[in-house]
This record gives C-alpha cells, sequence and structure tokens, in this order.
C-alpha cells in the first residue's frame, strides 16, 4: 500500500509483461499480433485503485472501458424500482472487461458503478486510445472495432433472449392471473 | 475501516493533483522566465501540429515512430532550408532597397498627409488645429530607425527560435503521447476519464485551429504575391509576408495588411488605374480567403469580437512590442478554443 500513489509512474517490466498477457487473453485485443499488442500497450492506462475505490459512477460520463489487471471490481446498479442502494450485479475478476459500451457511444452514460472491492489494477482503454489507434494504425484498429462489435452484438443477442424469456414469463404469470 | 480507506483515497488523490498542478506551475514559469523559450515552445507546438499528420500517414504505411518523425522532419526541415537558401538572398536585397528606400516613403507619406491635413482644416476651419505631419514624420523616422537597429537583433532572437522551436517540436511528435500519458498518471482515478477526455477535444480543435489558420494565411500571401508580381509591384515578396502575417489578425488584419503597398503606390505617384490594380490584388486574396477558403477550411473557427480583437492587439503591444501583436491574437483565439471545450464538456457532463 505505502508504493501505492506512484507505482503509476514507476511501472516495471514483469507489469508491462503482464498486461501484455492480459491483453492477448482479452477477447477485444484477441486477434492482433504482438506487434499490434505492443502499439495497444502504448496507448492504454494502467490504473490502480484502492479497495472501495469507485471506478465510475451509475449516470456519469464514459469514454472507456477497463479491463482487470488484478484484483476484484463490483458492479451495481441502483434498483429501478426505486430502492436508492445499490444492488450488487456482479464481481469482476483479474481478465475480465467491463464499461466497453461506451467506447463507441457518443455522450453514452454509465449504467452502473463500478467499484474496487480489494486492491486492483485496472487496464482502462479509452474513446481517445482507440481513435489514436485508428489514426496511425487503421488495421489494427480495425481488428479491434471488430471485436468490440462481436461484442456487443453477443450482449445484444443475450440481452434479447433475456427480454423474450422475461415477456414469456410475464405472458405466462398473466394468463395464470386471469384464470 | 471504510472511513480511513475513503480518507487514505483522498489523502492520495490530493497529493497526485499536487504534484500534477506544482509540475505544470514549474514548466509554465520556466517557459515565460527562460529567454526565448516561450516563442519556441509556440513555434514547436505549431510545427508539431503541422507534421503529426504527416508522421501519422507514414507510420500508417508502415515506418515506425521514430522514422516516420525522422523523415518527416528531415524532408520538410530540407524544403524549408532549400527555399529559405533560394528565398533569402531576394528577401535581404528587398529588405536593403526598402531601408535605402525607408527616407523617400516617410518623406511621401509627410506629403500626403500634409495635403489631408489642408483638406481637414479647409473643412473644418479654425476649429481644428492639427501637426499631423511632424507627428507622423517623427514617428515613422523614429519607426523605421528603431525597426532597421533592431532588425539584427531581431533575425538573432528568431535564429534561436527556429533552432529550438523544430527540435521541441521533434520530440513533441515523436515521444509527445508518451510523455503525455506519463504525466496523465498522476491526474487522481475519479477525475481521470474527464481529463482525458478534456485533453482530446482541446487538442483536436487546436491542431485543427493551427493548421487552418496558416493554410489561410500561406494562401492569402501566395495570392497577394503572384498578383503583385503580375503587375510589376516593387517588394512584392515582402508586402505578400507582411500580408500573410496581418492575415492572422481577424477583422483589422487584412486592412493593416493593404496599408503599405497602397502607401507605396501613393508616394510614387501610381495612376488611379494602378491604385485600382493594387487594391484589387488584395481585394482578390480577401475574396479567395472569405469565400473559399473560410467556408470550406475555416468554417469551423470561432473568431473572436472585434473589440477582443483590439484590446488584445494593444495587450500584445504593450507587453512584447511587435512580436506580442502577432502572437497575441492566435494565444488569444487559442485559449478561446481551450476554454470553449472546457465549458462544453464541463455543460455537456451534467445534462
Amino acid at each position: 500500500m505505502n508504493n501505492f500513489a506512484w507505482a503509476n509512474l514507476f511501472r516495471s517490466d514483469s507489469k508491462e509483461k503482464s498486461v501484455l498477457e492480459t491483453l492477448k487473453q482479452t477477447h477485444i485485443f484477441g486477434s492482433l499480433s504482438k506487434r499490434e499488442l505492443q502499439l495497444v500497450i502504448q496507448t492504454i492506462h494502467v490504473r490502480d485503485y484502492a479497495p472501495g475505490e469507485i471506478v465510475f459512477s451509475q449516470g456519469e460520463l464514459g469514454i472507456g472501458m477497463y479491463i482487470i489487471l488484478n484484483g476484484k471490481v463490483d458492479v451495481m446498479a441502483t434498483d429501478p424500482s426505486g430502492s436508492d442502494e445499490p444492488r450488487l450485479v456482479t464481481q469482476l475478476e483479474s481478465g475480465d472487461f467491463f464499461g466497453e459500451l461506451a467506447l463507441v457511444e457518443k455522450q453514452g452514460r454509465r449504467t452502473a458503478t463500478a467499484k474496487a472491492s480489494v486492491e486492483s489494477s485496472l487496464i482502462g482503454f479509452f474513446k481517445p486510445d482507440l481513435l489514436e489507434i485508428l489514426d496511425r494504425q487503421p488495421q489494427t484498429g480495425s481488428k479491434i472495432v471488430l471485436r468490440l462489435a462481436e461484442v456487443l452484438g453477443r450482449r445484444l443477442k443475450q440481452t434479447s433472449v433475456k427480454l423474450t424469456e422475461l415477456r414469456a414469463e410475464t405472458l405466462k404469470n398473466s394468463g395464470r392471473t386471469k384464470v | 475501516m471504510k472511513l480511513t480507506l475513503t480518507r487514505q483515497i483522498r489523502r492520495l488523490n490530493r497529493i497526485r493533483l499536487f504534484v500534477f498542478f506544482l509540475l505544470l506551475v514549474f514548466l509554465l514559469t520556466a517557459v515565460f522566465v527562460i529567454e526565448n523559450l516561450l516563442v519556441s515552445t509556440l513555434v514547436a507546438f505549431v510545427i508539431s501540429y503541422l507534421l503529426n499528420p504527416i508522421v501519422n500517414h507514414l507510420e500508417r504505411r508502415g515506418f515506425s515512430r521514430m522514422w516516420s518523425t525522422f523523415w518527416t522532419f528531415t524532408l520538410v526541415g530540407g524544403l524549408i532550408g532549400l527555399t529559405a537558401f533560394l528565398v533569402f538572398p531576394i528577401f535581404s536585397s528587398a529588405i536593403l532597397g526598402l531601408q535605402q528606400e525607408a527616407p523617400k516613403y516617410i518623406e511621401g507619406l509627410s506629403q500626403l498627409i500634409e495635403e489631408l491635413e489642408k483638406h481637414l482644416k479647409g473643412f473644418s476651419g479654425p476649429l481644428l488645429s492639427l501637426d499631423l505631419r511632424e507627428y507622423a514624420v517623427s514617428s515613422l523616422t523614429q519607426g523605421s530607425e528603431v525597426f532597421f537597429n533592431r532588425l539584427p537583433g531581431f533575425l538573432k532572437q528568431t535564429f534561436t527560435v527556429m533552432m529550438l522551436g523544430p527540435f521541441l517540436a521533434f520530440f513533441m511528435v515523436k515521444d509527445g503521447r508518451a510523455i503525455l500519458r506519463q504525466t496523465f498518471n498522476l491526474i487522481p482515478n475519479h477525475i481521470f476519464e474527464t481529463a482525458l477526455s478534456l485533453q482530446h477535444q482541446i487538442n483536436h480543435q487546436l491542431g485543427f485551429f493551427v493548421r487552418a489558420r496558416l493554410f489561410e494565411a500561406l494562401l492569402v500571401g501566395l495570392v497577394t504575391w503572384l498578383g503583385l508580381v503580375l503587375i510589376d509591384f516593387p517588394f512584392s515578396l515582402l508586402l505578400a509576408l507582411f500580408a500573410a502575417v496581418t492575415n492572422l489578425i481577424p477583422y483589422i488584419g487584412p486592412l493593416i495588411g493593404m496599408i503599405p503597398a497602397l502607401v507605396i503606390a501613393l508616394v510614387n505617384g501610381s495612376s488611379s488605374f494602378d491604385l485600382f490594380l493594387v487594391f484589387g490584388v488584395y481585394a482578390i486574396a480577401q475574396f479567395i480567403d472569405g469565400f473559399v477558403l473560410i467556408p470550406f477550411f475555416v468554417a469551423k473557427i470561432v473568431n473572436l469580437h472585434p473589440v477582443t480583437v483590439i484590446i488584445v492587439i494593444i495587450a500584445g503591444s504593450q507587453f512584447m512590442g511587435i512580436l506580442g501583436m502577432i502572437i497575441s491574437i492566435p494565444l488569444t483565439s487559442a485559449a478561446k478554443v481551450t476554454l470553449e471545450a472546457v465549458y462544453r464538456h464541463l455543460t455537456e457532463s451534467r445534462i
């Protein structure tokens, strides 16, 4: 905890290797070559969080995604029913990523709050970083955008499946009530 | 336990912000205190904004950042050096010619003022008693003496800036992003995304502003030079350069740029047709600027209010003389672009 504030400034080689490994295993950067990943490493931001520190809050403007290098992040959202207390939606661990929708959204707002539950290091990849890669290496940029579209498509599919299930359940329940 | 952690996070954030601002203050102090560093840094920013797209283009072609920067600076530097080598003799002979002919133009101008004075007296009678001629002759003689005496010193300073500016610009283009990223590590987590987004917007707007304004000045200068050469007007290169530089000043810049040519034409006793031709050259340059360049390339730049322009020029001249007059407008416009980006960001993030 002593060097926590300055860890970003004096990043060690082993951390860089670990960043490379984590990026390689992240679906969005999975199709990139080692050389292309080096460019990504030059653009991303490794941020350290203390336990309980907020990564981002629900409703605020977001400009990018985070990948958990190490540690754990709690994702919480306020109940649409009106309860003020945020409810834990999921707990993410090393290698997981979140907030990717903000990379493509214009003036997108965060739909949940992310909070480090233990001391954590996150890789931040933001819209200006993506634009920089697209400007300097359009091929690498398009590979990332393609994978990003894949992820967002998959999330959309999951959401629509869930929505269909919920609708069916609601219809079933309303049918039961009528009977 | 929870409270202690929150306090610890806040303390760390405060330390980070303090170091960040300390670094910023240190850099700004260095830039303002060290001789020639302010102008050199501004020149470096302008060069980096101009050359960055070329470096990015080369990088897209597969060159590394280092080689892209190196080749861009070598080729563009070589090209500018060659142009300067070819143009400098013409430029210096024009300056010498102007220095020799300066008394003639001052005398001619004083006669013009005297005639104007007579007309004014004839119009207003004894109500208006002015001695414009003496005032104009003394200030012009003094001004031209100061200008030609200070020219070697100014050229020496320009030489220092011309060496230091590109040197700084090279590292800004090559390592600017890495340096910025390292500096951004000092920004606390809770404002990191906002700061990054803001920096990106400001950088984008400033880059556009610098490129558009310089492109505009270059074309106005080129059109003026071609026009003056076509009508066989003296000091065409110097006058075109003056028109290009003054074009950076909104509203009154183009008018100021035209004055020396009109004075030369009047003193030389040019016919009304020749005067019309000189006026026509400047009018065509402004027409191209106003109807072609501004709508297509510069439209996104928000101009300064005329009152702001006047105040800023006066303030610039008081702080840094002629150089202050030239750089005050681009600096204020850059500050305006920055403040607008900050304001837009703050208001949009609160919607």
